[in-house]
């Protein structure tokens, strides 16, 4: 297994959580709220079928997602309430999917954040989250 | 069964898989309840899976997801090709190491190409996530 080599413009994201660790690496551009997102489809991400499986696809979701409420929160403590995804078509071993996240509202103790993923600049998934700043009622 | 690890619930049996499965597997398959109506897959949260917080990742849990209402299905269908459309996933309690991890899937209703399913991830009677889904089958030819 070959560790891919962040794509032109993106540098890796430093990453703490052993299950991002495991499934990365995820590389980033740009600085603090509006920081873009993306991954190489690897082998070992796809099925059977040679498809990316729809679970790396909701983890990115989640990390990526998760960064940004991070970015706009500065760094509060939080979990992920709810999260709906929606996949609009297949990617496939070698496509670079990327993201940038949007924070469609940020309250006192939710924040609502969402992407739309794309490869090649067409969207194949979206996700909506409710994330819950732990502490704050 | 020599693939099977100590601790499982009973009847639990190596669930297929190659690719993504394999990478975060591996899952089991337990015996159905209500005659099939509930399907149920475990896992057993490792250190691979955590967050730094010390729960199992929110992308695990909805990856276990993935695997076990495709494979319900699969099950329930007799499709060989499906894809997820959709899901909805809510995060209730947190699951930790060394847990087992179980999962408990319904097919709510089937049309001819899209099966809804239902499912929820459970530790013992601990509930930690509901989800609701979509998937897609090829029409019967």
């Amino acid at each position: 297994m070959t560790t891919p080599l962040p794509p032109p413009g993106y540098r890796q994201t430093r990453l703490i959580d052993p299950f991002e660790i495991y499934v990365g690496p995820v590389f980033e551009k740009g600085e603090g709220v509006g920081r873009q997102y993306a991954f190489r489809v690897q082998a070992h991400h796809a099925n059977l079928g040679g498809r990316l499986h729809g679970g790396m696809l909701m983890t990115f979701a989640d990390l990526t997602l998760g960064q940004a409420v991070w970015d706009a929160t500065g760094n509060a403590s939080c979990v992920t309430l709810n999260m709906q995804t929606q996949f609009l078509n297949a990617a496939h071993e070698g496509d670079l999917v990327e993201v940038l996240p949007v924070i469609a509202r940020q309250g006192r103790s939710l924040v609502f954040a969402r992407g739309d993923f794309t490869v090649a600049g067409e969207v194949i998934f979206t996700a909506s989250s409710v994330w819950k700043l732990l502490g704050q009622d | 069964m020599s693939e099977v690890p100590a601790g499982l619930p009973e009847g639990a049996e190596p669930a297929p898989g190659g690719g993504f499965n394999q990478f975060i597997g591996p899952f089991y398959r337990l015996p159905d309840r209500e005659e099939g109506a509930v399907r149920r897959f475990c896992f057993v949260a490792g250190e691979k899976h955590m967050n730094a917080a010390g729960s199992v990742h929110g992308g695990m849990l909805m990856s276990f997801l993935d695997v076990a209402m495709s494979r319900s299905t699969r099950l329930g269908t007799g499709a060989q090709r499906l894809s997820t459309v959709a899901l909805s996933t809510d995060f209730i309690g947190p699951g930790r190491l060394g847990e087992v991890i179980e999962a408990r899937v319904r097919i709510t209703r089937r049309t001819r190409t899209i099966v809804f399913l239902s499912a929820k991830l459970v530790t013992g009677e601990r509930i930690l996530v509901t989800a609701t889904g979509l998937w897609k089958i090829p029409a019967a030819t």
